[in-house]
């Protein structure tokens, strides 16, 4: 019986434990239905969370609801694979490899300073309104945090590993995929945390602007109607898909860098 | 040290009672060079170091100033000095990991300028990688049919539980025996180590001192310690050498047996001796300088 409570009570600790970082958001969800329900804030202005739940479920039913996360989560991972995959290359590239790094370096830095939602209007010229200028600019919201970061892990090596892989006679590569790469790994996954950031940022403008499919379409379509509970829904699933994906890079990262002590047992 | 290789060279020549091997050079016309040619390097353990004119500068500043040292294979070598006499430096060039400006290393005769196989190196640090288990850091350069040798060194320096633990959970003086265990691995003919010890508390300096005598004694390389810790180098060296701006000030043979007693009279002697030559040294090239 004792052990049965001590059980059931370190399973409760492990469930608050995961769960405190959601308490702010449900007391401020309860004092928002509370405010809704007295009249206290129009609902025009801002409709109840059951408002926004009746919503939710009847665009569940209707299949609208999923289609449009489908879409936006398609675009969304197509821009992260393209712009991550470039992102890491050059970023490799331009850390191990000096004359690379000369060449490039002050085109990127150039194109960086560019704010890339400045580009929608060509982009709308150059793809329409098709997928292909969405993931276009996903692409290049996701390049930089993921180049910066991966170039800067590459050339804060320890130079001491590095003299010591030599002693022991570590060839080029395995240099690179014992030493180098590993130490930079932290400091990619930081540039993966922050690109997933601008992923949904890009992803965002970009589907409030120019789409026919997609969350934003959604929330754009429902403006005109004056759905503001549809408007809210579009913007809490943009919230839970952020931390979605922050938590699985989260995940990564545990995964990943199990060995470093500031990863551990978190 | 002895070498079987020495004994058979005398063996002929004595003229005493010829065992197997003697028969086998005596059926040659010149025993004398066959005895020389059994003198191929890899059959002893340890490497003959020969320094000849070695001078290394730094911009202005010239840490050594043509060296010459001679090194027995097999023996234990300790340089100390003070700090920034050059001996990390002389080190690095005997290792190959940096060249002189002038004057050439030979390792069993043959110059050296290089980082190879034979030679292995520890560090003030232990460079483990964090990234890797603790045997895995062992493995560390071997190919994967030598990895059951990983073991085996991580045997020698009393670690093999943890094997499967990362770097940043051990202790400083068991992250210095992984190390050594990795140097190990790889059988070296010369082992040089800078200050691995420095930055351990006083008793596991001393547990590692006795390990790292111990695996010597069995394994026959030649060892050359870098420290600032003079009780360390006459407990361990068969000779300390030591250093001053950049110039051999004191090559002393420690003739003492082993294992030794730590607090040995004769060894406190010693110590002494190389301490005070060490303090004073200053004013000795001083004055050397003006009789120039």
């Amino acid at each position: 019986m004792k052990k049965l409570c001590i059980a059931a009570l370190s399973v409760w600790f492990k469930l608050t434990k995961n769960l405190t970082g959601w308490l702010l958001p449900a007391f401020l969800i309860v004092f928002w239905e509370i405010a809704a329900r007295n009249g206290w804030i129009s609902l025009r202005i801002l409709p109840s969370p059951t408002d926004i739940v009746h919503a939710a479920i009847n665009l569940t039913l209707s299949g609208e609801l999923a289609s449009n996360i489908a879409t936006s989560s398609a675009r969304a991972g197509w821009g992260l694979l393209y712009g991550g995959v470039i992102g890491l290359v050059l970023g490799l590239l331009n850390g191990l490899v000096r004359p690379a790094d000369r060449f490039l370096d002050t085109t990127l830095q150039m194109v960086r300073n560019v704010p890339h939602l400045a580009l929608i209007p060509l982009v709308i010229i150059w793809f329409g309104i098709g997928e292909e200028g969405k993931i276009f600019l996903v692409t290049l919201g996701v390049f930089f945090p993921i180049y910066i970061n991966t170039y800067h892990g590459i050339k804060t090596a320890d130079p001491q590993l590095l003299e010591m892989g030599r002693v022991y006679g570590l060839g080029p590569w395995q240099l690179f995929s014992q030493v180098i790469f590993p130490g930079a790994l932290p400091s990619i996954l930081v540039g993966l945390r922050y690109a997933l950031g601008f992923m949904w940022l890009t992803l965002i403008v970009a589907e409030t602007i120019a789409t026919t499919s997609g969350i934003g379409y959604m929330a754009m379509n429902a403006r005109e109607f004056m759905q503001t509970d549809v408007v809210v829904l579009a913007i809490l699933l943009y919230a839970l898909l952020g931390k979605l994906a922050d938590t699985g890079a989260h995940l990564l990262e545990l995964r990943l860098l199990q060995w470093h002590p500031g990863f551990r047992n978190s | 040290m002895s070498l079987p290789v020495k004994q058979i060279s005398v063996n002929p020549l004595s003229g005493s009672k010829p065992g197997p091997v003697v028969e086998m050079l005596k059926d040659r016309s010149k025993p004398k060079i066959t005895a020389v040619k059994t003198t191929d390097p890899s059959t002893v353990p340890g490497i003959t170091i020969r320094l000849e004119n070695l001078s290394k500068h730094f911009g202005d500043l010239q840490v050594l100033e043509n060296l010459d040292l001679s090194i027995e294979p097999g023996s234990f070598i300790a340089i100390v000095g003070r700090s920034g006499c050059g001996k990390s430096t002389l080190l690095r060039l005997i290792s190959g990991l940096e060249q002189p400006n002038k004057g050439t290393v030979f390792y069993d005769g043959k110059v050296h300028n290089k980082l190879n196989e034979d030679v292995c190196f520890m560090f003030q640090e232990a460079r483990l990688l964090p990234w890797h288990s603790v045997m895995n850091n062992v493995r560390l350069g071997l190919k994967k049919n030598q990895f059951p040798k990983a073991l085996d060194a991580l045997q020698q320096v009393g670690l093999e539980t943890r094997a499967e633990e990362w770097p940043s959970v051990l202790s400083g003086g068991q992250r210095q025996r992984v190390a050594l265990a990795r140097s190990l691995v790889h059988e070296p003919r010369l082992l040089l180590l800078d200050e691995p010890l420095g930055a351990l508390d006083a008793l596991t300096r001393i547990e590692m001192q006795s390990l790292i005598e111990r695996i010597w004694l069995e394994s026959g390389f030649t060892a050359i310690l870098v420290t600032h810790d003079i009780a360390e180098a006459v407990a361990l060296a068969d000779r300390v050498i030591v250093l001053d701006q950049g110039k051999v000030d004191l090559d002393l043979d420690i003739d003492q047996p082993r294992p030794r007693q730590r607090g040995n009279a004769q060894l406190c002697q010693l110590e002494a001796e190389i301490l005070q030559r060490i303090l004073t040294a200053p004013d000795a090239s001083e004055t050397a300088a003006a009789s120039d």
